[in-house]
């Protein structure tokens, strides 16, 4: 609906192409060498590399790129691959004590007899070899770490590695009808991922309007480190259940509307329904003693195995003189109780024709899940769901970054990104028993970003 | 371009024989959700006052004024906040991946 170029270079670059062909245009004569050099490219590589710190807690470095190339007028290609490596401490969700805590998590399986020739795991574990039943023919071995009084429980030992992949088509049909389609595929040493979407585009009003539909289906499968355990069972070292999988089908719905020469809005209705095990695998619960606070023993989690999602996404851009404000709105709600709602605030400022700084603020909101608790008393009954995952407690979340960019050459731009994570909930909910009023029941989490982009059209 | 589409679609609710009635169940409606819906009927239905002409599109070409400028940042952006948050989604689909950690 934009006269945007198909090499999505910036207005810079588009100015500049102009120029050039006007050039071409006035030295007719001059052959072809000017013909060449103005037309526009069809390929465009995005490329990002993303460093990702979590102040004692994960560690990510990810490069991704993404390469979209023209072949006609009405037809495009899309493919991109992602890699990422996670390392660092993650929370456990047990709760804190005044008392030393021993946690012990499967670590491998080994034939019967093996001897133990590793004695430590990563994030300073201890390798213990879990007695098999009789006439079993392998041993588990099991991380047993010891977390020091009054420190939040974190599993040091974690790690991961994603690689990822997509590759999409869009196909004008008409100068006002599109459609597109894709895959995607993830992998995880524990986790797999598999969709596909398909969606349409459909210009109105002198292209002033476009509304947009687009499905997609999602298939995963998890298959922890150590096996699927039972939800609500107490933690131990045996190896556990097989693999586990669930479905996602998601829809959005959207329209774009060219508001004024200067103002661009773009409201969209997305809906999620997902099936299947949506426990996090790793992650317990502490049922504590009623009176002193003290862990007694720890739970595996369990949520609903069924989650409807739904978001209204509001986004608006304003052209100034020559700045641009980007501000959206998301609210959130989902039938586990959740309902949260993000604003988010960009102002690119064009110190120059080809430079700007763009700082960033993203204010984030949420309610807690229907099943979420800091953690479960002995003396009462045990939840059918419960989870003290405190992603799923209530909580708010600000961003602030700021971000540089310049043009490297008429069709490439290089950009710099750095941002400020703070995610805070309440570390001292009321009635904490005995013990955990001393403790700080959610920590916050801080986080810092160091994003590197470069993008190239020929 | 090979065709101009002149009309707005849909009609605009003034157009609409059904549009005097309220909506069944619009008493239950969320200030969010009739925002929302307030922002979607002006802006499908009120295309005579709203938009450009084609030669005022020089503004909304430039890669700033894009819906989405950058969509592999963005993509990163969706990933994290969707591993750190109970909430995704809303522009666009949230993408795989397990975010369990």
């Amino acid at each position: 609906m934009q006269l945007t170029s198909k090499h999505g270079m910036g207005g810079t670059g588009v100015r500049r192409a102009l120029a050039a062909a006007a050039a071409g245009l006035l030295a007719s004569g001059q052959g072809k060498t000017q013909e060449a050099a103005s037309a526009p490219p069809t390929t465009t590589v995005d490329s990002a590399l993303l460093v990702y710190h979590e102040v004692n807690r994960v560690q990510a470095i990810e490069p991704e790129v993404n390469v979209t190339h023209v072949i006609n007028e009405d037809s495009t290609v899309l493919f991109g691959v992602a890699a990422d490596s996670l390392t660092g401490a993650t929370p456990l969700g047990a709760v804190p004590s005044s008392l030393p805590q021993s946690y012990v998590r499967p670590y491998k399986v080994v034939p019967l007899g093996t001897p133990l020739t590793v004695t430590t795991a990563s994030g300073g574990s201890t390798v213990v070899i879990v007695p098999p039943p009789s006439g079993a023919k392998t041993q588990t071995l099991s991380a047993s770490h010891v977390v020091p009084p009054n420190t939040y429980p974190l599993d040091h030992g974690f790690y991961d590695r994603r690689v990822a992949g997509h590759l999409g088509w869009e196909q004008a049909l008409t100068s006002t009808f599109k459609l597109d389609g894709g895959v995607a595929y993830s992998k995880e040493h524990d986790y797999r991922s598999e969709s596909a979407h398909v969606g349409f585009t459909q210009d109105f009003n002198g292209h002033n309007t476009t509304l947009n539909a687009a499905i997609n289906y999602e298939s995963d499968l998890s298959f922890p480190i150590g096996g699927t355990p039972t939800p609500l069972t107490v933690m131990n070292g045996e190896w556990k259940g097989p693999d586990t999988s669930m479905h996602e089908v998601d829809a959005v719905v959207g329209v774009t509307q060219v508001m004024s020469r200067r103002w661009l809005a773009t409201l969209s209705y997305s809906y999620s329904d997902e099936h299947g095990y949506q426990n996090d695998p790793y992650k317990l619960i502490s049922v504590v003693d009623p009176v002193s606070g003290q862990p007694t023993e720890q739970l595996y989690e369990n949520r609903p195995t069924l989650r409807r999602k739904q978001s209204v996404f509001l986004d608006n851009k304003v052209h100034l003189a020559s700045d641009v404000i980007g501000v959206s709105l998301r609210a959130y709600r989902d039938d586990w109780g959740i309902k949260s709602v993000t604003a988010d605030l960009r102002y690119r400022w064009q110190m120059s024709p080809d430079f700007y700084i763009e700082p960033h603020l993203r204010i984030y909101s949420q309610g807690a899940a229907d099943f979420f608790h800091y953690y479960l008393v002995g003396n009462e009954t045990v939840p059918q769901y419960a989870s003290a995952d405190t992603r799923l407690a209530k909580f708010h979340a600000e961003t602030v970054g700021v971000k540089f960019g310049a043009p490297v050459s008429d069709t490439s731009e290089l950009n710099l990104r750095v941002e400020y994570y703070d995610q805070h909930g309440n570390g001292s909910p009321a009635g904490a028993i005995g013990q955990l009023q001393q403790q700080n029941l959610f920590p916050d989490l801080k986080a810092y970003t160091l994003l590197l982009g470069y993008t190239f059209a020929f | 371009m090979k065709t101009k589409f002149r009309r707005c679609w849909p009609n605009r609710p003034a157009d609409r024989s059904d549009s005097a009635a309220p909506p069944s169940g619009s008493a239950r409606l969320r200030p969010v959700t009739a925002l929302a819906l307030a922002a979607l009927m002006g802006g499908v239905g009120g295309c005579s006052v709203l938009g450009a002409k084609p030669w005022e599109h020089d503004l909304l070409a430039e890669h700033a004024m894009q819906v989405d400028p950058y969509p592999l940042q963005t993509a990163i952006d969706d990933h994290i906040y969707f591993s750190k948050e109970a909430s995704s989604g809303g522009r666009s689909f949230a993408g795989g991946g397990c975010g369990c950690n």
